[in-house]
């Protein structure tokens, strides 16, 4: 899109692509019989935000030294990340239906020595803070100008180690480093202010030295001024928390917490797909 | 070589090995050193006064330290990694196996007070498991130093390897036995007494033990060969088959846990490849105390007379009688 493109312009092309990863995420699940849709499917509009328009990336060149880095801290919302990556050109989108089989690149969670454009291994929770941190130490002592995003679960702060990360990132002062938080409310066994509450989050980054910032995470106007002025913000590190909604674009999936891991049956899936499609322009 | 002949070590290994960290730093600017706020106990503070922009001391928090050399490491960059065996490979046991081994990333680990030899300092910093941990994880690679310049080369070796390399030190000096131009490889392992009835396999400090044991056992008439199998993994396995086919009797003896150490895989291999009787010597499922290091290696059967007495019972097994 043109330097010139107004940011509704820039948002409505986001739009129309966050359907096709939406799209995506439901047909490799259903085809794969196993994944986390919930997961993927309420941070579908953040990463198509980052891959599409925001993260200097070039599919091209995967192991670009100065391409920003995305860690899906997350990772078993997988699904999305390798919506993008197919569709950013990374690898073909054919390749979407081997999620999970012997043998795929697309591994359950994600392997960065398997699959093109997966910039960190994630998977077990609480980590990917931590490999932030390391990715924009190291940026910074090579005077690389990238920037790192971390995309956490609101489960996953449940996490000691996050904590341990957000105090050293804050002492090393990484403004190259921007956690967004999918603050859509539901973890594996329930809600997360029911399973362990952690909020005030705002006020807990805030004490941790970071700078915190607030977005509606389905609102592509929202997502891309936000994240620009995370990725321009100096001195700290930026946590943005992103209301979401789990599920978000599959009525029946929205705010079940079932959907977290669980793969839709053939009328399950026409009906996601038929309303992921009915919503586009 | 009875402990009277060897050479009294004036360095600990965690000391050697932080001074040729620092050595290194001057001429190679390519590596980065992270630690866990016991800098002064490792000597990774060597490294850092000499060169504060490649050190990061991420405070009490291994998890996150070890992680974050992960995330560093996945740029290319090089990372020593600095803490406690009991920390580096217990608490932070998962971020080695999913984010560094799995993705077989360049971070080598500076692991002090490995087995008892933090004797005084009790259970909780006695790093007795850590040789079963770290054999354990796929692409580790682990190295035992046993003295100041075996510590040397194994920060070299260590460097030189691509993927994880962890490599166990010990608290205080005790002996040296290596002149300053010894080389050690990967997979190697060193002869260090050549002998015909049983083959002592050691490493760090109980390999002095060894020696003082081989010493006296041949005053009794018993020819022991002592091997420092400073490599750990990958161990030294045409070394070894020599040594056993020639003596016909092994015994390992180990500072750890007796479970899942040395032992556990030098037995593995034998009866794999050249069964002949055996025995290993390590903690025996149990955890030490505090105390004077020689009065606990003694208490916990680690001492040169358990030594002398298990290869008295394998050589008597070994001729029949």
């Amino acid at each position: 899109m043109a330097p010139s493109a107004s940011l509704k312009e820039r948002a409505a092309r986001l739009e129309e692509i966050a359907v096709e990863v939406r799209a995506h995420i439901i047909d490799m699940i259903y085809t794969a019989r196993s994944g986390h849709p919930g997961s993927s499917l309420s941070t579908a509009d953040i990463m198509t935000a980052l891959y599409f328009d925001l993260a200097r990336v070039d599919p091209r060149r995967p192991e670009w030294p100065d391409r920003d880095r995305i860690i899906l801290s997350k990772g078993h919302g997988c699904p999305v990340w390798y919506a993008c990556l197919a569709l950013k050109g990374y690898f073909p989108l054919e390749v979407l239906k081997t999620l999970r089989r012997f043998e795929s690149i697309l591994q359950g969670h994600p392997d960065m020595r398997k699959t093109p454009g997966v910039d960190m291994t994630t998977g077990s929770l609480g980590h990917g803070l931590s490999l932030g941190v390391g990715m924009a130490l190291e940026g910074r002592l090579r005077a690389a100008d990238y920037t790192v995003y971390v995309i956490l679960g609101d489960g996953e702060v449940q996490e000691g180690q996050v904590w341990e990360a957000a105090a050293s990132a804050a002492k090393y002062g990484l403004d190259n480093l921007v956690a967004v938080v999918d603050r859509n409310r539901l973890q594996m066994d329930g809600f997360t202010d029911r399973v362990m509450p952690m909020e005030p989050l705002d006020a807990k980054f805030r004490a941790f030295n970071w700078q915190v910032m607030r977005m509606d995470g389905h609102d592509m106007k929202q997502i891309l001024t936000t994240l620009q002025a995370a990725r321009e913000a100096k001195n700290n590190p930026v946590c943005v928390l992103a209301d979401t909604v789990k599920g978000k674009g599959v009525s029946f999936m929205e705010n079940v917490r079932v959907w977290h891991g669980k793969c839709p049956n053939k009328e399950e899936y026409e009906q996601a797909m038929r309303e992921i499609r009915g919503r586009q322009p | 070589m009875s402990r009277e002949k060897l050479k009294k070590a004036t360095s600990a290994t965690r000391r050697a090995f932080g001074e040729r960290m620092k050595e290194v730093g001057a001429v190679n600017p390519d590596f980065v050193v992270f630690e866990a706020d016991i800098g002064y106990s490792t000597y990774s503070h060597l490294f850092g006064d000499a060169y504060p922009e490649r050190y990061f001391n991420m405070g009490l928090a291994e998890g996150n330290t070890m992680s974050a050399a992960a995330g560093m490491a996945a740029g290319g960059r090089t990372v020593v990694a600095c803490s406690y065996g009991v920390f580096i490979t217990m608490r932070a046991v998962e971020s080695l196996r999913t984010y560094i081994c799995y993705p077989n990333l360049n971070v080598k680990f500076l692991s002090s007070h490995g087995g008892v030899t933090a004797a005084i300092d009790g259970v909780t910093h006695q790093a007795t498991e850590d040789i079963a941990f770290m054999t354990t994880l796929p692409n580790m690679k682990v190295l035992v130093p046993a003295d100041s310049r075996a510590a040397r080369a194994c920060f070299d070796l260590a460097l030189a390897t691509p993927g994880p390399v962890f490599v166990r030190l010990m608290r205080d000096p005790l002996f040296d036995v290596y002149p300053d131009t010894e080389s050690f490889v990967l997979g190697g392992s060193k002869r260090l007494r050549e002998g015909s009835d049983i083959t002592l396999v050691s490493y760090g400090d109980i390999l002095f033990q060894a020696l003082e044991a081989a010493e006296e056992l041949s005053q009794e008439g018993i020819s022991a060969e002592v091997i420092d199998m400073y490599s750990i993994k990958p161990f030294d396995r045409e070394g070894l088959l020599s040594s056993i086919r020639k003596t016909g009797a092994l015994l390992v003896a180990e500072n750890h846990q007796q479970r899942n150490g040395l032992g556990y895989e030098l037995a593995t291999f034998c009866l794999k490849e050249q069964p002949v009787p055996f025995d290993n010597l390590g903690l025996a499922d149990t955890f030490a105390e505090s105390g004077n290091y020689v009065k606990v290696l003694d208490k916990y059967g680690l001492s040169h007379s358990h030594i002398m007495r298990a290869a008295r019972t394998l050589f008597n097994k070994k001729r029949g009688a």
